[in-house]
Parts: C-alpha cells; structure tokens; sequence
C-alpha cells in the first residue's frame, strides 16, 4: 500500500474519465445555453465521442478496481446507445411537459456514468458507488416534473426502495468481507475456492442477498413491486431510458459478481435464479394482461424480459451470456421505440397513456401505427423482427446447457405475452378512432423512431453481425 | 476480555430495536444517536480509533442534528409547546439515558485499562486510512465526489423555484 506519487496508468477508464469531464463541461455551459435543444445535441456529441474512446479501452485499473474488456465494453455500447435514444425522444417531451430544464441532461450523463462503472467494476466497492450514482440520478429523474404528484410518488417509491435494496447489497458484501477479507471479485472467487468455504451458509446467504439487490435492479419479482408504479408517474422519457440503461446494468452486475466473484457456486445459485426467472416470466406476462394503461402494461412486459434474460445468466456458459447481452442489446432499441410512440401520443391537454387512446390510430396516423406494430411484434418475438432473434438465441443457450423445460417454461408465457402486445395492434388496425388523436412530432423523435426502427427490422434479419459481436465480448471474459 | 465487545453490541442491538419500534421520531432519534455511539465504541475496540471518531463526530453528530432540526422544524404549531413539555418527561428519555450511561461506562473502563488495542492485532492511524484513500482506492474516492455532484443537482432541480432559469413554464 502506497500513495500515488506519480499519475496511475488510466488508459482503462479514459471513456469514463472523458465522460465524467464532458459531462461537467455541459452542466457549466448549460448556464449559458439558452436553448436546451443545444444542450441536448451536446449531451448526443459527448455519448458519441465516449463511444469513441470505447474502441481503445482495455485491461484493468488501480489494482483490479475497474475491468475494462469486451463484456463491460458491450454493455457500455449498450448505455450509450440507449441514452442517445432517450435524449432524442426526450428533447420535444420535456417541453411539453414544461420541464424543459438543462439539468435533465446532465442527470442522464451522470446515470450513464454511473452505469458505465458497473459494468467495469472490479471491486465491489466500485459497484456500490457506481450503482448509487446511477440510482441517485434516476430517482430525481423520475421525480423531475415536480408539479405533478405521480411523478413525486414515483420519485419518493423508487427512492425509499432503492435505499432498501441499497442495503441488501451493503449487508451482503459485509458478510462476504468478513468471510474472505476482501472485496476484490477475483479474489473472493480465490479465497472462496482455495479454503473450501464455499458452502458455508453465510456465503449461501450472501449469494441470497445480492440476489436481492440485483434482483430489485433488474426488476425481477417478487422484487418488482416498484416498477409499474415508477414506470408510471416518471416522465415517459426517463421510463424509456430506466426501463432500458439500468436494466442492462442490473445484468452486467449479476453476471460479473456471479460468475467471477460466485463463480464455483454456479449450480446454487442457478438454483435460486431458475424460480426466480419463472416467477419473473409468470408476474409480468400475466399481470400485464389486465392493465389499461400502456405504461403500466410495458412495465408488466419489461419484467416480463427480466425473466427471459436471466435465462441466460442461468444457462451461464459464453454462449448463455451472449445471448443475454444480445437480447439487453436488442430490447434497448423495440423498448426505447415502443416508448417513444407512447410519447407522440402525448400533445398539450392529451395523455395519452390509457390502451383505448390506439383505437383506429392505423386511419389517422398511419405510419405511428405501423411503427407501434413493429415494436409490438418485436416485444413478442414474432420473426422478421429483432425481439425473435433474441428470444431465439437465448431459448437456444438454455437447450444447449440442458435446460430444455426452462426453455419451454418461456416459450409458453411468450405465447401469453402475445395477447397483451397484439390487443395493442387490434386497437389500431380493427378498431375505429373514437376522437381524434392528434400527433406531436419532431426531427430528433423522427431520427429516434427510424434507427429504432430500422435497427430492429435489420436484427432481425440479418443476426449473424451483432451475435458475433457478442460471442466477441464474451470471449474475454 | 470479550466483554467490553459484547456490552456495546447488546447496546447497539437494543438501542436499534428501540428505533424502530419507537412511534415518536424523535424518541426512534434518540435512539439512533445511542445506537451509533455504540457502533462507534466497537469500531475503537476493533482497533479503529479514527473511523470511530467519524462515526460520533459526523453520524451522531452533524448528521443527527440535521435530523432532530428538520424533524422538530416540520412540527411548527399549537401543539409544539405541548409535545415539547411531553418530551421533557423522564420516561422518554431514561432509555436513551440509561444506555449512553453504560457506553459511558465502558468507554472509561476501555480507556483506562486497554489503551485502545482490545482485540485488533494493529491500530489503524488515520495516517493509515488515508494513504488507503488515496492510494488503492482513490477511485471510488472519485466516485463519490459525482455522487455528492449528483445529489447537489438534483436538489437543486427539486428546489428550484417556478420560473427560474431554463425556459419559463408556457
């Protein structure tokens, strides 16, 4: 142990570092940007040049505190894609919602920031923090139309939760700390196989605990209580990017922590997490089924998909966590763009959150409807669309790994799923419009929808790119 | 010689119960700042005297203080006067009183007669916790200076008054 006489080598962290310092620089110049559209822009340049910096990153830092390989470079990919998505589909809606402020964006970067270093933790230590930065930002983005109380209640559930998975989380790592001395992920796993401690019930305990608080990340049941309620009051932008970015995070956490940290426990834990996947599957599926607003509804089916990628993490294996970072990667762009149709629907004095505001949108609005059905399509996993490449990898990987009965078990609630997310496309295409519904649109919303969009008919079609990529990432794990 | 330990666990133990079960905030604070001194005691005990001294200086100190003002501040009315008279009354606070007497207690005992190195085999000095800081772990030092950063723009956002600053509302 000894004091940093001379600047550590940071080559791993430069896309967090130019993230935190570009993230700085826009909330000071936000003070003198008078137009938050520029803000906006600004904050899609910084996701694009830490993008950049993405490609150069790799190996560890400050004594194995941070990792920096294809895995966490996946899931970054996976965070900045999802927040220039929701930057986009956010610039027109705040302002209609009259919260057109510039911190918004700031607490976006600062989240993805947060995010970022989850993946990259190395120390559990580092999670923590990383994960609290994530969280902090997402509980005041929720909250952030003030003048509205569901989004307060929202914002005040998340947050009081949070804390509470929070502390799963600290009681967890303190018990696995006075086990094994240490916080190091890699040497947890060390220690745990070479004093053979590894069935002592406090480990089993621990496991139980982190299970917990990833579990409340992910939105998994019966941690998933909080999710229809935030998902609900929170302004919808910050529902497509919570519903998205801090979802993939919970996963890169979970399956860093288990497979490097709990590693040799695979079968106990898989254990655990094979009800937990069905439960998850189960709650979601049907719950969704009697919900009347689509927020309530996507929230239902983003638990839903919390379900079906632990089927990856269960299956373990590189090809059982390709799957899941390929499917996270997928659900970012059908989930951001079913997201982003809801918002359209939202105009000064209009809602638009209740199933019923679709009814005959196919007359009126042709090509809102077409893309809603894309994405709906998508949601269920219906080919040509990307969400069946998803469903199909990961089916596979649990097949491979003996899993067949998992396999079947998601199969039959993805059958369900379809009830709720085509009664949608009948709203739109069978029903006629009861008033009319106008549209608000936008250039950024446009740009968002079309690579949504087209990003989930090109998956679809053409997997083989991007389920390399994710073999890749893999790879160095 | 594990006694001194388990006097302030039992004393932590029941001064955290108390704080839930208590139905008056401030009698549950009451409790919470016995319950951190008491965790503060086990921290010296292990051979941690500077953690121990942060724990009474910002948890039982600053931080307590800021919840017993706000708690009280939030009660402004009639009945504050009365409920400040109810406060008074020994019964509410012979429990806290009663347990902080025991630390008391202890902390002399401990003082007097183990010079500070119960059972941890080295003293940690704060010269050590800190090249810890900024050394090994001067990243999630880092970290959770944005953390503070990013608190500090959410309260500000959520305390923000109508119509200042960014667009007004239309």
């Amino acid at each position: 142990m000894k004091i940093l006489t001379e600047m550590p080598d940071v080559t791993a962290l430069m896309p967090e570092i130019v993230m935190t310092c570009l993230a700085l620089v826009l909330l000071m110049l936000d003070l003198f940007i008078r137009r938050k559209e520029i803000t906006a822009l600004l904050a899609i340049v910084i996701a694009a040049v830490v993008g950049f910096f993405l490609t150069g990153s790799s190996g560890t830092a400050f004594s194995g505190m941070f990792i920096s390989d294809g895995y966490s470079s996946f899931f970054k990919l996976i965070f900045l894609v999802s927040l220039v998505l929701s930057v986009l589909i956010s610039i027109r809606y705040i302002k209609i919602e009259s919260v057109n402020f510039g911190e918004y964006y700031s607490l976006m970067l600062f989240s993805t920031l947060g995010m970022m270093l989850m993946a990259s933790a190395g120390d559990i230590i580092v999670l923590y923090l990383g994960l609290e930065l994530m969280a902090l930002s997402l509980y005041v983005l929720a909250g952030f139309l003030r003048h509205d109380t569901k989004s307060n209640e929202a914002s005040l559930k998340y947050f009081l939760l949070g804390a509470f998975a929070s502390a799963f989380l600290l009681y967890g790592t303190s018990m696995i700390y006075g086990l094994t001395g240490t916080t190091n992920l890699k040497a947890i796993a060390h220690y745990l196989a070479a004093n053979g401690v590894a069935h002592n019930p406090a480990v089993m305990l621990s496991v139980i605990l982190f299970v917990v608080a990833f579990g409340f990340k992910i939105a998994a049941a019966p941690f998933h209580m909080w999710a229809p309620d935030v998902y609900e009051g929170a302004p919808t932008s910050v529902t497509a990017f919570m519903s998205v970015g801090p979802k993939a995070a919970g996963f890169a956490v979970f399956g860093r922590v288990f497979l490097t940290a709990f590693g040799g426990l695979q079968v106990d834990w898989a254990g655990i997490l094979i009800p937990l996947a069905i439960l998850t599957m189960a709650v979601g599926n049907i719950l969704a089924i009697s919900q009347t607003n689509i927020k309530r509804m996507l929230a239902y089916s983003s638990i839903a998909h919390a379900g079906y990628a632990l089927i990856g993490l269960i299956a373990g294996g590189g090809n059982g966590v390709a799957s899941m970072m390929n499917y996270l990667f997928i659900y970012a762009f059908m989930n951001i763009g079913a997201f982003g149709v809801v918002i359209m629907l939202r105009t000064e004095g209009f809602k638009g959150e209740e199933i019923t505001d679709y009814e005959g949108l196919a007359k009126s609005h042709p090509l809102a409807a077409a893309l809603m059905l894309v994405f709906m399509f998508s949601l269920t996993g219906i080919p040509p669309t990307a969400g069946f490449v998803g469903k199909f990898y990961l089916f596979m990987a649990a097949v491979a790994e003996g899993y067949t009965w998992l396999a079947l078990v998601a199969v039959i609630f993805s059958a369900i799923s379809a009830y709720f997310y085509l009664r949608i496309v009948m709203y739109m295409y069978m029903k006629e419009p009861k008033a009319e519904v106008a549209l608000s649109t936008s250039a950024p919303h446009g740009i968002a929808l079309a690579v949504a969009t087209c990003a989930v008919l090109l998956i679809g079609v053409l997997p083989s790119g991007i389920i390399e990529l994710a073999r890749a990432a893999v790879a160095g794990f | 010689m594990n006694a001194p330990f388990y006097i302030a666990a039992v004393v932590a133990f029941l001064s955290t119960f108390m704080v839930v079960t208590r139905r008056n905030a401030v009698h549950a604070l009451l409790y919470l700042v016995v319950s951190l001194l008491s965790v503060a005691l086990v921290f010296f005990l292990l051979g941690a005297p500077f953690v121990a001294a942060l724990e009474v200086i910002i948890y039982a100190g600053a931080i307590m203080v800021l919840f017993v003002f706000v708690i009280m501040m939030l009660n402004i009315g009639r009945q504050t006067a009365e409920q400040e008279r109810e406060w008074l009354n020994p019964e509410i606070w012979l429990g806290p009183a009663v347990l902080t007497l025991v630390l008391a207690g202890e902390l002399i005992y401990v003082l007097s007669r183990m010079h500070g190195r119960a059972y941890a085999l080295s003293v940690v000095s704060p010269k050590q916790v800190g090249i810890a800081l900024l050394g090994p772990y001067v990243l999630g030092v880092e970290l959770a200076s944005m953390l503070l950063l990013a608190g500090l723009v959410g309260a500000f956002h959520l305390g923000r008054r109508e119509g200042t600053g960014g667009e007004r509302r239309p």
